[in-house]
């Protein structure tokens, strides 16, 4: 079902790319024109799952990462709709073909357990979606930001110069993002501790399994601790700038971390 | 009809000359004016700008139009014939058409792509509107160069990138900052090149300038020649770069005034907050290693200089493709402009088809009359249609001609099969025409434009 959105993704990607390197603007539009058809086609099978399963797909893994990446394209695609700004485009569009290539290719089917009906269950893992796409467009700004400085700074004014908004919007976009991600990190988390003593009763053995010990609940807890520093702290005592891009980089790279290969392999309680 | 382009510009006239030859002193439209009631031709654009003085204009004949316009020319700033003669170039027809497209897309700038010249020919061409002097041909001529600047400003690099040291260290800014608004400089050095900085940055929208300098009244005078700049002694320049978003040092020092130390202090004071300095000094202002400093962006005036320099190397790299634009765009107009040579003919000759179908439809007249309303109309239609198609290749051949050799044998050969009368004018009944009203046809002036006097060339 992803597969359609997922070509629609590839090729906007391919049309950012060639976009970015030749700034012609017909590519450009192109570009946008597929990621909104690409968006469209995922809204329809996002939509279609919600009217099967009766809730948002986002309890098994592939389905999360699915609505994830629809998130992350609308999250984009406003952005660059208040900002006439496509040269992002190229950056944030190969993440969200990474990501729903791996939904098609390992697919998953919610089931819908009576362990996890229920508004906090739902707010949980709603929050924890907009969070992580909030932290992966933090990433790729962080990664454009440290691209320009490189240029400025080594005095070689050239590819990304030439393309790219200035340092100071991608710092105040990576700002700004980190903190609203932060924000529902730190909601879903708290739901996720209200939830678990609740949905212990069901006597389910996933649940049974949240533990500080759990690998996904450990490194969210990481995560969250490199993310309130980064919100919090880090421009306080100078961190701003290059050291914000290079923490929302590895902030994310704990997201992804814990997001496929932990989602997948490793966790015993989050592997509904 | 003709064009013809008669003027100077930089690459033909020193500075002097170009000066006494400025046509904006006196005023576009009143050259224009006098240019068309002299009756020196019968259309009439002077694009006048520091680098050059050009008119395009519309003629009859090319060589009595030259006469005529230099003459204009020089009459009209009071110098000798003689003195402007050897400056002067004549361009005509598709080579006057390239010529101006390759001046607006900033082709034939001084600087190569400078973005201000394709706005000079617009106003050119709105004078000669105010003025009534252009007509078909200077219209369809001067639209299709704002298209040519357009297209070479969107299609290639001509225009990109900065060329002159205060525009690189603006652009610069800009990339650091997002908008200059809001943002604050300080100068450090009261001397002619801190100030021309300054204030190209202040023309950029900086919120404050504050200028530092040894002695307190030098850094006042030129706070003062800047307009709307604070001055501050020696003492509180740390405070000074504390605040400061963008520095520039021009002393004369002969030994750096900024160590990397200072600065490493006055960043941990501004929590890091970006510094871009530029040190427009020699010997140098700024320990370089300063440079290392996170947040820190030092420039010099030679790393300026050098992206100065392969911005203005991208823009050369560019101008191939721009000629190929200017070469495209020529075609283009050329295929109108020539097609223009038998608009006379394809009107007589439409002219000539229609006369024929209302006599015979006159001399019908008594038999028509017996039918219904309807059925006259058809057969009105039905005529007309005929003509139509009849005339709808032969106009869409005549039209199609190249060159003029051609449409003299095409034209002669029509006007003797069809018996066409010699039509005197030029755009009557032609759908597209939007000519101005008939002008007197052109002579050549007698007296002081006698060509022996001018010297045709």
């Amino acid at each position: 079902m992803n597969a359609v959105p997922l070509v629609f993704y590839a090729a906007a990607l391919a049309a950012y790319w060639w976009h970015f390197s030749r700034r012609q603007p017909a590519a450009g539009r192109a570009a946008t024109t597929l990621l909104v058809f690409g968006a469209l086609a995922h809204t329809f099978v996002i939509g279609m799952q919600t009217m099967e399963i009766g809730h948002v797909p986002i309890v098994n893994a592939s389905s999360f990462v699915s609505t994830l990446v629809w998130l992350l394209a609308l999250a984009y695609l406003y952005t660059e709709m208040t900002t006439g700004e496509r040269a992002m485009g190229a950056f944030i569009l190969p993440l969200l073909v990474a990501l729903l290539a791996i939904a098609v290719f390992k697919p998953g089917v919610d089931e819908s357990l009576p362990v996890l009906q229920g508004p906090l269950f739902s707010v949980h893992v709603l929050s924890l979606i907009v969070a992580y796409a909030s932290f992966g467009l933090a990433c790729m700004i962080g990664i454009t930001y440290v691209l320009l400085f490189k240029e400025i700074k080594a005095k070689q004014l050239g590819f990304f110069y030439a393309r790219l908004p200035s340092l100071q919007v991608l710092d105040t976009m990576n700002q700004q993002t980190i903190i609203l991600g932060w924000a529902f990190l730190t909601l879903g988390i708290i739901v996720g501790f209200i939830w678990t003593p609740q949905a212990r009763a069901y006597g389910d053995p996933r649940v049974q399994a949240m533990s500080l010990e759990d690998p996904k609940i450990f490194v969210a807890l990481v995560c969250w601790a490199v993310y309130s520093f980064e919100a919090l702290l880090a421009r306080r005592i100078g961190w701003g700038g290059r050291r914000a891009a290079y923490l929302s980089a590895l902030g994310f790279a704990i997201v992804l971390l814990n997001f496929v290969p932990i989602s997948y392999f490793l966790t015993r309680s989050h592997n509904f | 009809m003709h064009l013809i382009l008669v003027g100077i510009s930089h690459r033909t006239a020193p500075v002097d000359l170009r000066e006494r030859l400025d046509f904006q002193a006196q005023g576009v439209e009143l050259a224009l004016r006098a240019l068309i009631g002299h009756g020196a031709a019968r259309e009439a654009v002077v694009l006048s700008t520091c680098n050059r003085a050009e008119i395009y204009a519309a003629c009859e004949e090319v060589g009595a139009a030259r006469d005529a316009l230099v003459h204009f020319i020089a009459q009209f700033h009071g110098i000798d014939q003689a003195a402007i003669l050897p400056h002067v170039y004549t361009l005509a027809d598709l080579d006057a058409a390239r010529h101006l497209f390759r001046v607006a897309a900033g082709l034939d700038s001084l600087v190569v792509g400078e973005p201000q010249i394709l706005g000079q020919v617009k106003d050119a061409h709105a004078a000669a509107g105010r003025a009534q002097a252009a007509g078909p041909v200077l219209n369809r001529l001067f639209h299709s160069s704002f298209g040519v600047g357009k297209r070479v400003r969107t299609e290639t690099g001509l225009g990109a990138g900065a060329v002159s040291i205060g525009f690189a260290a603006a652009a610069l800014a800009k990339k650091i900052f997002g908008d200059l608004t809001g943002r604050s400089v300080l100068v450090v050095g009261a001397g002619e090149m801190g100030k021309l900085t300054a204030q190209h940055m202040k023309s950029q929208g900086v919120h404050r300038v504050t200028i530092v300098s040894r002695t307190m009244a030098h850094a006042a005078r030129t706070a003062e020649a800047i307009g709307a700049a604070a001055a501050a002694p020696w003492e509180e320049l740390d405070a000074a770069l504390g605040a400061a978003d963008i520095v520039i040092t021009a002393t004369g020092a002969a030994t750096p005034i900024l160590t990397k130390g200072h600065i490493e202090s006055v960043m941990r004071s501004r929590r890091n907050r970006p510094l871009f300095v530029i040190d427009i000094a020699l010997p140098r202002d700024v320990e370089p290693a300063a440079g290392e400093i996170e947040q820190v962006f030092l420039y010099n005036i030679d790393d300026l200089q050098a992206t100065v320099n392969e911005n203005l190397a991208r823009r050369a790299s560019e101008v191939q493709r721009a000629e190929l634009i200017v070469a495209d765009e020529v075609a283009r107009f050329g295929a109108w402009f020539r097609s223009r040579g038998v608009i006379p003919t394809v009107v007589a000759l439409r002219q000539h088809a229609e006369q024929i179908r209302r006599s015979e439809l006159e001399r019908l007249q008594f038999k028509l009359s017996a039918l219904p309303p309807e059925a006259r109309a058809r057969v009105d239609e039905i005529t007309r249609l005929i003509v139509e198609k009849l005339l709808l290749t032969p106009t869409e051949q005549l039209k199609s001609l190249g060159d003029p050799d051609t449409i003299n044998v095409y034209t002669e050969a029509v006007t003797r099969l069809f018996g066409l009368a010699q039509s005197t004018n030029d755009d009557a009944g032609e759908p597209a025409a939007d000519d101005s009203p008939k002008v007197e046809p052109f002579r050549t002036p007698s007296g002081p434009l006698d060509r022996r006097k001018t010297g045709r060339r």
